[in-house]
Parts: structure tokens; sequence; C-alpha cells
């Protein structure tokens, strides 16, 4: 008891402050013209710059580097001893699209169907959820929120972390998912025979390539008849822009074996925007993945390894080991679970404790997959004329001692608050303690 | 297949089970044994491990050994059989396994109200079973071990947790009484939860064992005290589940458990440290890592006779093709995919190879162990004893583990185990030294019944006849039984199919490969292909036609070939 | 089949992280018999003992994690409402690969637990990861108090009430069920006792009780020789069974999971009562839609003494990581941040005295990093179990199984996720939505 009045003497002066903030009015982003300054500056493209400044205008960076004139009626935040690095981008989400797992009411990412690639993602992210600000407030400006289930369960949308509407919200990319059937069993509890195993497989495949067929052949009456004689046919509609070659296909798949079949059907489908998501097993046929030049969306690395021969550290191991045979990797948190995508720095950073090049695994989370998404022209780094996506910290972002000071989404500096941090401020010291008053 | 020369009852008692619906088979009626009396003359007699007589002869008489050696004489009423050549050895005991017992089938029960109180059987809680109620005489589990060799099992029920009390039983016989040699020889437990009801896992079934075995415990003092002096005192409820425990209680009776795991064993073991009962570990597969904790439990040990299958040098039938094309280019370097694979499979024959010494371990640990059949197939008994033998394991031990050891486990050793005066006449007679490959058992006795066993090889190089009249049964939905008659001319084939009621349709394209017979004909529901295969006068096989593929199943009338 | 092996060694010249006796530099640990011998600058090596050269390198007491399911067959008994009797002892499993991977994360002692499914379920068993051996026995910690698993809330009440219409359905009955159970417990105690002083008397020829060995452990529990550790998320439904503790004079307790456990901080420090948590875990179901990733600084600046755990195959592999969260997350101090994993989970399992911290005269369970263990670049390299490395990162072939399945199949993924031990293992034959059986 002794112990719990001390502290509170020392901590009720912040507190009250605190307190009294919150309670004054629901936090809000900021719009306006800031100058951070004094900062080392990451700029992932174009190197480190020590002691420099960003300035953030209209939702665009304006001037990033040492001798940087600030401009009038700025705000200036001092960012002395601080750090400044490009917001980072989780490729493998359900944010927006999950608020509490287990609850079927709000799960909004799996739709009934095998083939609905016509479910947009982005029309059911809530901008409202509470995982968005519990992310972004550790430094994750942009996630790729995607839908899952069967064989093309919709498409993926990349959204910045802020906005009220999902258009103020989205970040220019769309993709078709396709979850690749999976040629093994789905664990121990699949007690089903080789055959039968075998059987399903080959008539996922079967279904697979009947779809493609018709997808063709719907783009081919498309092309023809120019986009009157097709009729309407949500399904194939949606697959065309993939066909034609205008649109990503997001190929979640994992077992080596599979991995192998995806690049021999990319191939023979001529398939021309893929990436692969998921590629657990993908440090096993490495080579291979890089000769196809398809780059991956790897992850959570926080994983256990996929076999029970495999190394201990595999899952850790894996996307520096793809990185090193020369695969584009991009690192994805997949905490879908738990709503943790805030841990995709710790993915990264796990990736580099067990043998990824730094700086390969802060581009994963960067502009890696800005490159991959067709928007390194507005996000993924710090440079003049990108939207302002960004982050302040105190020290390296992998690290978990790091603080993020400020994050700034498209121009707007994001009030540091979430639940949690609610809850922390009412909650450090509870009033009234064990006592009524 | 056996001729049963001296069980034409039985035989008949087969007969009509599975084939109830056929008239046309003549009542044999049993005709009485001349005698009990049987000496094998001029064999190579291993009267137990080490214990070898050449030419000798053993004379039987009234299901008794009665005499053994060299130079003994034939009794007059004696029927003599020839065994020059042959080697004559003790019958196989089986430690472990539901021989007799027919598989129950699974009936699919409704969920009880409250899954934590399910009643007793249940949840396989049934100790206070006998086995004896559920012995069927001509189940084929008793044939099927009994060619190999084996002439008593101890055979437990069906079922989980507690499924009651084994026997030991004689693998011949025309009722469960007569087959019964030891009644109530163990109590039979797995440590196996019931679907969905108390106890469900492995620890609860461990800790419902200490609870009824305490209660058990408590509920016999009880009753002492009351049997000694009931006055003044409430009487003691009757309770089968909790008094089938008393004679474990008194040590008299163990408790044999189904062992196969490594970890299986240990928590039998920790059952056995926390109550005290005496253990029998069955059909144990996965001793060898603790074989020195074994040894110190004091259980009798029964090693399975199962083994996992050896990986087979043409075993990779699905890299064939790839295979080749490697070898082709020899100059092509391994993947690192290859070179986990070799390390995989390296790893994978190792693991084999310790299952397959595991009775090699036992036997050099200093354990004395038997066999049990409880989950091997019976057609891999004899290959896997070879395996076991090349594995390191002497004859003489194999041998041992056969008959004298299990005996003197089972506390049958004054009975039976090895060749001697006025042991049980449980003998096996095979035409070479029986862990020899191409070893065949010719004949074996059980209690002093004769049973020759028809070498299946020789019969199956022999080319079927697929002449005479053929009694069908069939799952065709419409066409359930009939009659086919097949008629042979210079190796050419034809015939006629009647069904049940309707008149006979001429056969097509009949056609005998070797024991593979092929007709069709067109019946009601259009061309129905019939592709069977003939084993003696049975055959088996689909009928195929528009409706689908239906199961069709013939018994010929031996006197029509 | 105890007294396992114990080794002896000396690692020389490390940053060794005491947690409990400050962080020594260039310091030299020597191990002797399985226990720490001596802690200190230039410690000769006894001849012919190994020494480790800790150089660069951070030692620090092996991980403990106060909530796991790995090495047991068999998580929940999910037949009944309360199974105080069935016992994760029974079930020890050493071959299972998660102990292998768990001491690549530095962690040398588990808290093998019964699942959630129950109001009251099973006890647990402590074990340390003596990776190697085949004999279950040999891993169980000797002389670790029994613990016992007790759960609140979502599991029980959806798995009892909504999955076969029995009493608990809601967190009203769960708190009847407990109360039930250890009235019982108390009316069995009472009636032994009356036994057993009334068989004194010459000529008594009464009958016992009936052994009923759920009442006997529940009895166990009243009398102090189980500490409870019970699932929980919400904070009233910590606060109840404190309540019922209290009544029934239960003094050993320990939350897990906890989530809600910051709401009620200062009653659980009043208490006494342990609270093991999540570092970040949240929003996977209701009850745990209102968490914060700061439950653990809130927790130990009220007092609590409090540990983060994994309740996860392989979450467990880096709790060092997970410890280093509440840097970000309340901005705890390396020491305070370690204790969390290591000295705290050992006293809610009661173990303190053996274990936790690096003191002369504990077992020698250590983990020895490169990079300090509370940042992301830090990597166990030894870990060390009694004296004996169990672990040792730079000697480590890929294949570590120690029984290989001569029938597997040899080019087999079997992914693990749905293999990660988690508290509602053992149930998902009580729901057909997959959604279902998370912790």
């Amino acid at each position: 008891m002794k112990k719990i009045q001390l502290f509170t003497g020392l901590l009720s002066a912040l507190l009250c402050a605190l307190v009294f903030h919150i309670d004054a009015q629901n936090p809000k982003g900021k719009f306006g013209t800031f100058a951070l300054t004094n900062a080392t500056i990451e700029t992932v493209t174009k190197g480190t710059i020590r002691n420099g400044t960003v300035v953030i205008s209209n939702g665009k960076i304006t001037a990033v580097g040492e001798n940087v004139s600030i401009p009038q009626g700025a705000e200036t935040i001092d960012c002395k001893g601080l750090y400044i690095y490009p917001g980072m981008i989780d490729s493998g989400t359900n944010l927006g699209l999950s608020e509490v797992g287990s609850d079927a009411r709000t799960r909004d990412f799996s739709e009934i169907g095998d083939i609905i690639p016509q479910m947009k993602a982005l029309t059911a992210v809530n901008p409202n959820a509470t995982a968005i600000p519990v992310t972004r407030v550790s430094g994750i400006t942009t996630a790729l929120a995607v839908p899952s289930g069967d064989l093309f369960p919709g498409t993926a949308a990349l959204i910045n972390l802020h906005g009220y509407t999902p258009d103020q919200m989205f970040a220019g990319f769309e993709g078709v998912v396709m979850e690749f059937p999976r040629s093994g069993r789905r664990g121990f509890f699949d007690r089903r025979t080789d055959e039968e195993v075998k059987k399903a497989n080959d008539n996922a495949l079967k279904r697979l390539n009947e779809i493609w067929d018709r997808a063709v052949q719907y783009h081919k009456v498309d092309s023809a008849t120019n986009g009157k004689g097709a009729g309407y046919y949500p399904e194939m509609q949606a697959l065309m822009p993939v066909v034609r070659g205008e649109r990503t296909l997001l190929i979640e798949v994992n077992p080596a074996k599979d991995i192998q079949a995806v690049l021999k059907w990319v191939k023979e489908k001529k398939v021309k925007k893929v990436v692969l998501t998921g590629v657990s097993e993908g440090w096993r046929v490495a080579d291979e993945i890089a000769k196809a030049k398809i780059p991956v969306i790897t992850g959570g690395i926080l994983e256990l390894p996929t076999r029970e021969y495999d190394r201990y550290d595999q899952s850790y191991a894996s996307a520096g080991q793809m990185a090193k045979a020369g695969v584009k990797v991009i690192i994805r948190s997949a905490e879908n679970g738990n709503q943790n995508f805030r841990n995709l720095p710790y993915h990264a950073g796990f990736a580099v404790a067990y043998g990824m090049d730094k700086t390969e695994a802060l581009k994963a989370i960067t502009i890696t997959p800005a490159e991959v998404f067709g928007v390194a022209d507005k996000i993924g780094s710090i440079e003049v004329g990108k939207v302002a996506n960004l982050f302040v910290c105190d020290g390296d972002p992998f690290e978990t001692k790091t603080q993020i000071k400020n994050v700034f989404i498209a121009g707007w500096q994001m009030p540091m608050v979430s639940r949690q941090t609610l809850l922390y401020d009412e909650f450090l010291k509870r009033d009234p303690g064990v006592n009524k008053n | 297949m056996i001729k049963k020369l001296l069980r034409p009852l039985v035989a008949g008692f087969a007969f009509c089970l599975a084939w109830p619906q056929l008239i046309f088979a003549q009542d044999e009626k049993p005709v009485a044994p001349v005698g009990r009396s049987y000496a094998l003359t001029n064999a190579t007699i291993i009267q137990a491990p080490g214990r070898k007589i050449e030419k000798g002869t053993v004379v039987m008489k009234d299901g008794l050994i009665t005499a053994v050696g060299a130079g003994v004489t034939v009794p007059p009423d004696a029927i003599v059989i020839k065994a020059d050549s042959m080697y004559v050895y003790a019958g196989f005991i089986d430690g472990l396994s539901h021989t007799g017992v027919p598989k129950p089938k699974e009936e699919r029960t409704e969920r009880p109200k409250d899954p934590g109180n399910p009643p007793p059987d249940k949840a396989g809680i049934m100790p206070q079973n006998d086995v004896r109620n559920l012995i069927n005489p001509s189940d084929k589990s008793i044939e099927e071990l009994r060619n190999l060799g084996f002439t008593v099992s101890l055979t437990v029920p069906y079922g989980t947790f507690l499924p009651g009390s084994g026997a030991v039983v004689l693998l011949g016989g025309k009722s469960a009484d007569d087959m019964v040699l030891v009644n109530n020889a163990a109590l039979y437990s797995e440590l196996t939860g019931t679907q969905g009801v108390y106890p469900n896992t492995i620890m609860a079934v461990m800790a419902k064992w200490r609870e009824l075995y305490k209660n058990a415990t408590q509920n016999k003092s009880y009753a002492a005290s009351y049997a000694a002096n009931s006055n003044g005192i409430s009487r003691p409820a009757s309770d089968r589940i909790l008094e089938a425990f008393y004679p474990v209680i008194d040590q008299k009776l163990p408790v044999i458990f189904k062992s196969e795991r490594v970890m299986e064993t240990q928590r039998v073991f920790t059952l056995k440290n926390d109550l005290g009962f005496p253990l029998i570990i069955g059909d144990v597969k996965e001793g060898w890592p603790i074989v020195n904790k074994i040894k110190s439990s004091n259980a009798k040990v029964f090693l399975s006779l199962e083994l996992p299958e050896e990986v087979k040098k043409d075993d990779k039938k699905d890299d064939k093709g790839k295979s080749k094309k490697d070898s082709v280019k020899t100059d092509k370097p391994k993947t690192a995919i290859d070179i986990e694979k070799e390390g995989l499979e390296k790893r994978k024959k190792e693991s084999i190879a310790l299952y397959t010494s595991q009775p090699s371990v036992f036997n050099k640990a200093g354990i004395t162990f038997g066999f049990s059949a409880l989950s091997a197939k019976s057609k891999d008994i004899q290959g896997n004893l070879r395996r076991m033998i090349a594995a390191g394991l002497s004859e003489d031990a194999a041998l041992a583990a056969l008959t004298t050891s299990p005996a003197q486990l089972l506390g049958l050793d004054k009975r039976m185990g090895s060749i001697d005066n006025g042991k049980m006449a449980n003998l096996v007679v095979s035409d070479k030294p029986y862990f020899n490959e191409k070893a065949k058992v010719r004949y074996v006795f059980v209690d002093g019944n004769i049973y020759k066993i028809e070498a299946k090889d020789e019969k199956k190089d022999a080319k079927a006849i697929a002449k005479g009249t053929w009694n069908y049964t069939s799952e065709h939905p419409t066409d359930k039984s009939g009659k086919i008659e097949i008629k042979e001319d210079k190796g050419k084939h034809s015939g006629t199919i009647a069904s049940g009621s309707g008149s006979a349709v001429e056969l097509k394209d009949v056609n005998l490969k070797d024991n593979s017979l092929t007709f069709s004909f067109e019946g009601s529901g259009g061309k129905q292909e019939v592709t069977v295969k003939i084993d003696g006068d049975n055959f088996d096989g689909t009928v195929k036609g528009s409706q689908g593929s239906f199961s069709i199943k013939a018994k010929r009338d031996p006197k029509s070939k | 089949m105890f007294g396992q092996d114990k080794g002896n060694m000396l690692i020389k010249n490390a940053t060794v992280l005491t947690v409990t006796k400050g962080t020594l530099t260039e310091t030299d640990v020597l191990v002797k018999d399985g226990k720490i011998a001596q802690i200190g600058k230039s410690i000769a090596a006894p001849q012919g003992v190994k020494v480790i050269d800790a150089t660069g390198l951070f030692v620090m007491p092996g991980i403990i994690d106060a909530h796991s399911h790995i090495a047991i067959d068999g998580i929940n008994e999910a037949t009944s409402p309360v199974t105080a009797e069935v016992f994760e002892g029974d079930v020890v499993n050493p071959l299972q690969m998660g102990i292998y991977r768990a001491l690549g994360g530095g962690v040398t002692a588990v808290h093998a637990m019964h699942g959630s499914a129950n109001a009251i379920g099973g006890q647990c068993e402590t074990l340390k990861l003596r990776w190697g051996t085949f004999d279950a026995d040999a891993m169980k910690m000797e002389g670790a108090p029994r613990t016992i698993k007790f759960a609140l809330g979502e599991n029980p009440t959806r798995v009892h009430g909504e999955g076969n219409n029995i009493v608990p359905r809601t967190r009203m009955g769960v708190e009847f069920v407990i109360r039930k159970s250890f009235s019982d417990a108390k009316k069995y105690m009472e009636d032994w006792d009356a036994y057993n002083k009334n068989r004194q008397a010459p000529g008594f020829r009464g009958a016992a009780p009936v052994y009923n060995l759920r009442l006997e452990t529940l009895a166990d529990i009243l009398k102090g020789n189980i500490i409870i550790h019970c699932h929980s998320y919400r904070a009233d439904e910590i606060f109840m069974l404190l309540k019922v503790c209290k009544d029934f004079g239960i003094k050993r307790l320990t939350f897990q999971h906890v989530n809600e456990g910051f709401k009620v901080a200062p009653e659980l420090a009043a208490f006494g009562a342990g609270a093991s948590v999540f570092s970040d875990w949240w929003a996977y179901k209701f009850e745990v839609y209102y968490s914060t990733a700061y439950n653990a600084a809130i927790l130990t600046k009220n007092g609590v003494v409090t540990s983060i755990n994994s309740d996860d195959a392989e979450m467990m592999r880096h709790l060092y990581h997970e410890a280093g969260k509440t840097q970000k997350y309340g901005q705890l101090t390396d020491e305070e941040a370690l204790a969390l994993i290591t000295i705290n989970p050992a006293k809610q399992l009661g173990i303190d005295a053996r274990t936790g911290s690096l003191e002369v005269g504990k077992d020698a369970d250590i983990a020895i990093f490169k990079n300090h263990p509370l940042s992301i670049y830090g990597v166990p390299q030894f870990t060390i179990v009694d004296g004996i490395v169990r672990f040792d990162r730079a000697n480590d072939p890929a294949d570590m199984r120690l029984l290989v399945d001569p029938k597997q199949n040899l080019d087999e993924t079997m992914f693990s996720e749905k293999g990660r031990d988690n508290c509602m293992d053992g149930t998902e034959f009580l729901f057909t939505d997959n959604s279902q059986g998370k912790k």
C-alpha cells in the first residue's frame, strides 16, 4: 500500500494534465504546415540525413535536407536527438475488416463463395475500427486490407490509417487475392487419406484452371465487343484486369511444393502482375522464385517452423534467406488474430536478428511494398513530392524500447492516443483505489 | 486353408454362418475320430530353445504329450503322421490380442445430457465384462493366428479404458468354454478416453483409474469387515465394477495394459507405482528407449509383433520418372531439397531399424518377454519375426519369446511352452525350420487336436477351376442372389446365369486367367460385366453395369467341379 | 527417476543480468553440480570443467513461462465444469519438438497447464526443459508446488453453458460452480476429519466417506497445498474470484491472461495475487476487446507480482522480446522487464527459491544471449538447465527430433498454426464454427 501511495505522489501532476486534456475534447488529427527540425532522417531511398529538416505542407513532403528554409506559419517540431522514418506499410492485414476475432458479426473479411473476386475489401473497411489508432501510433501508416477464404476470396485494398471514409483512406492500390489450392494436409487433425488429399487438390486445381480459362474467354469477348457483348458477370469482370495484366494477383501460397506449382501456373497462364504472399516455405525454393522475378510478401516472421524437422529458427531466418537469393522481399505481420499489426517492425527486426540485412528489412516494410504496389511515387520513402506518411521516434524503430513521438499520415499529424493509451492514462493510478473514496 | 479333419461340426457351423441362404449344401454329420492319439515320426524336434532331437518322435494322447525322443515306440492306437524332414516346436503363445472376439460395430450413440457423468458403460468402464461371453469359436482370427503356429492367446474384449477381463484361450474349440484354459486371467485396460464424455483425455482416464481403485479398496475392506461381523453396520452395496478390482487388489489378478507407445508405457507405470497392482504391459512397440525403466518396473512384458513397414527399395514410385531423369543427368548437382530428403529418408530408415531391433535390445537387457499379436496383421507376423532376427535377435531367443517365456509370464510353464512329457499337446510342425523364409506350417496341434494346413502358395500357383454350379449373392439392388453355371470344353468356358426368380441368360466372353474369372451378360438393366477372383470353391468380385458397381460372392457346389 | 544429470561449467567474462542483484560486467559464473556456485570476477576454472567464453555476451536467468501447454498430451478435459482431479503431470511428453524450440528462445522452465474449458480445470505441472530424455518423470521439476487451473468468463460458459446446457452459462454461474465446489470440498474434508477422529474410538465400525479424487484435490486447495492459476480476462470476474478465495481462506492465487487486471490492480496488490499477462494480445474475442498493452506496466507499478507468459508454442520462443515491449508500453526498467519473465513467474509458481535469478545456490538455469535480451537483436546462444547445455546455437543440426515416426510421410508440410497448444485445445469437437477455440 505504501508503495502505491508513494508512487501516486510522483505521477499525479503528469496524470492530471493528461486526464484534463482528454476530457477537454476527443483528440483529432491536425492538418497544416509542419517543419520537423534537427532530426536524423532515414529517407530509405536517398540515404541518411543528419541534423536535417522535413517540411510537410498540404499533405505532401515539400522539403527534405540539412539546409531547408522553414515556410512561414509552419508549426516547428524540434526533433533534436530524434529520427524520422517513412511510415511503415503492413502488406498483409485484415485491419478495418475485423473488430473482435471470434465474433462473426465483426468479421468482414470472408464472404460466402469460392469465386468472389468482386468482393471489395475497401467497401468493408471500417475507418473507425479500434485497431486503426492502436496500429498507427506505432508508426504504421499504411496497410493492405486483405480478404481471405477460398480460391478467389476478393480484392484487397491498400489504405492509409487515417480518414473518415474508405475513399479518404484509399492509398492507390487494389489487388485480386487468390488462395492457391494447398496440396498437403491442413494439419495434424486432418485425417484424410493420401488419396483423398490428392484428389481434393487435383479438383481444386482443375477448378482454378476452369475459372481462369473462363476469365480469359470473358476478356476476349469483352475486347472483341468493346465491352458491350460480355454481359454482367461480376466475377469475371473482377478477374479481367488481372488477365489483362492491369491488376496484380496476390497469390497466397506456403508449402514449397505449392510454390513450385504456382510458379509453373503463372508461367503457363502468362499472368503478368503477380505477388506471392505467405511463402513460409519460400526459403526452400528461393532460387526458383528469384529466377521467376516474382516479389513475395512473407510473414508473419514470428511463426513456428512449418515442419517438425525444420531448424528451430527457420521462420525467423526465411525472409533473409530469400532476400539473399535475390528475391524481392516484403515483410508483413499477418497478426490478424490479435489485431497486433503494430508489431510489424518487430517482425522485420526478428528477420534482421536472424540474418537479414537491416536496410533490406527496413525497405521490406517501406519502399519495397510501395514499389510492388505501384505507389512508390507516393509513399514508402521520405522524398520531396511524396505523400507525408512518416513518423518521428527516439531510436531504432525495430527496437521495443523505442518510443514513437509523432506520426503523420497524408500530412495529418495524428493524435498519439488510442484506446490502449487512454486506458493506461485512466488506470495507471486508478481513482478511487482499493477503498471507496 | 485348413481342412478341419476332426472338427466337421465346427466347419459346418462356420459354413452356415457365412452362407445362411445356401440350401443345396449337404449336411455334414459329425464323424467321431478314431482316437485322440497321434504320433509325429522321424522329425526334427525342438523341445525348447536349445533342446533339439534329430529324427525323433512325439506321441500325444488325449491332449497330452505322452512321449518324446529319438527312440520312442509308437503306440498301436496312434495315428501316425510321417513328419520326415519336418520341424516340430511347442505351440506358440500370444500374450495379448482380441483373438476369437468379433470386432464390435461402431455404434453412434447420442451424446448424453451431462457428458461429465455418463453411465459407466458409455465411459468405457466395464471391468466386470468377461471375454468368455464375447468369444465366437468360428471367428476367423482364431484360424489366422493358428495357421502361423499359435495355439494359445491371452484374449481380451474390445473397448477403451476398462473393457473387461481377458482369458487364456486355446485357438480351437467348439465353444468359448471349450477354448478357455484360464478364465479371468487378467484385467484389461487401455489409457484411451471416450469421445465426448468423461473421461475423454488420458489424464482423466488416469484420474478415474485411481479413484475406482481406491473406491474398490474401500469397498472391499468394508465388505470384509461386514462379513466378519454384520451386527450393527449397514450392508455393503453390491457393485460389479468395483468388485472386478478385488482380485487385483489382492495381487491375485494382474492388469494387462495395451502399452504401445513409449509415453503410454510410462503412464501405465505411474498408475502401477501409485496403486501397486501386478502389471503386464502388452503390445509394446516403443519400449527400447526406456528399456531400463521397464526392467526396473518388474512388469511382465509382451512385445508387439507389429513392425513399421520397411522402406521398399522401389518405394520411390512417385519419383521414378524423376530419378531416371536425374540418373541421366548425373552432373546435375543435388538441390537443398534433395539433400534434405536424403537426410529424412536416412532418419526414417534408422527409426524403422530401432523398432525392428527392439526384441534384441530387450533380450540383451535380460528382460524375459513374450510377443503379442494385438495389432499385427497375421500375414505380416512371420516376416516380422524374421526381420527381428535379422536385427539381432537370436532364433533361440525368438523361439523362447513365442513359447517358454510367455508360458512362464502367464504362469503356465508347467502346462505348456516346451515339448515334454505331460505337457499339453500344443505343437506346431513346419516343413523347414520355422524362421526360414520358405518355411510353411503344415500341422498345428491344439490340445491334442490336429489342424492340417494346406500350403496356400502351392494352391495359388495351381490354376483355378471355373467349372461348376455357383450360388451367388450380390449387393446389386435388384439382383441379390441366384445361380451361375459354368461349363468347360477344352479350355473354353461358357455358361449361364439365373437370378433367384428369373430364367437363365447366356454368359458372354467367359475368360479364366489364373484365378481371375471375367464374363458379361445382358441383364434387365443392360450389359453387366463381372470380374471375380476364384479361391477354392469361392469367388469374390464385382458386377458392373449402368446402375453402378456392386460386390458379388459365390460358393460352388464342390461336387459340380 | 528424478535426480537428473547435473552439470559443471564456468561461464567467462559476461555481462551478467542477475535480475535480483543488479547487472555485473565482465563477470564469471561458476556452476557446480547443477547449481550456481560462484558469481564474480576472474574465477579460475576447476580442472576438466567446461568453459564457455561469454565475452561480449549477456547471461541471464533461464526464462520461465508461467503459462504454457507444451510437453503434454492433452490439454482440456472439457467434459465437465469441474475436473480438479485430472493432472497434466500424468501426461508429460518429453519428445515434443516445442521443448527444443522453447530452449532456442532461452526458456528453461514452463508451467504446463490444463486448458481453460472448465471453471475448475485440472492440475498443472512445472517442468524443466531437460531436452533429450525419453523419461517423462525426468522433465518434472522435483519439489515444485502443486498448481491447478481455474477459468472464468467466455471459455467455461461457452463450453458448458452454450455447448452442453449445463451451468455455467454466465459469470454468475461460474462463481456458483466454484463456491459450490469449495463448499462440497469443505464438507468432504469435515466428514473425513470426523471419520478419522471416530475411528480412533474403540469398537468403531462405521463406513468411511466415499473417496472422491475431485474433492480430495479441492480440499488440498483449501488446505493451501495447491496454488490456483486462474484464466481470466475481465475485471469483474477477477474481483469475483478474489472475494471467493477470501471467503474460503485461500491465499495462493495467480491470475492468468488477466487482460483487464489493470482495472483492478489495487485489489490484486492488496490481496497479494499474482498476474501473468500477455504483453499485447487483444481483440481475438470480446472479453479482451478493452485491453491495453500497458497492462503489465500498470500492474507492476501498482505493486502486483506480474509475469508475461505465452500460452503459445511460438510466443514462448521470444518471451524476452515480449518483456521488452513493456519498455515501449509503460517504460519499465531493464530489471523490471526481465523480472517479468524470470523471478516473477518463479514466484507465481512457488519456485523462486530455486530459480528465476542468478544467485549463488540457485539452480544453474541460464540463458546466454548475443546482444541484450531486451533488444530486438538479442539472440539466445546457449540455454542451460541444471548446469547442462540443452541448446547451443552453434551446434544445432536441422533435424532435432528425438523420435522419428517410422510411418511418416517424408515430404509433408504440417502447418503448425492449429497446433499451437493453446488454452482451448481439445475442445474443438464442441464447436462447428472454426472461429472458436481461441485462447
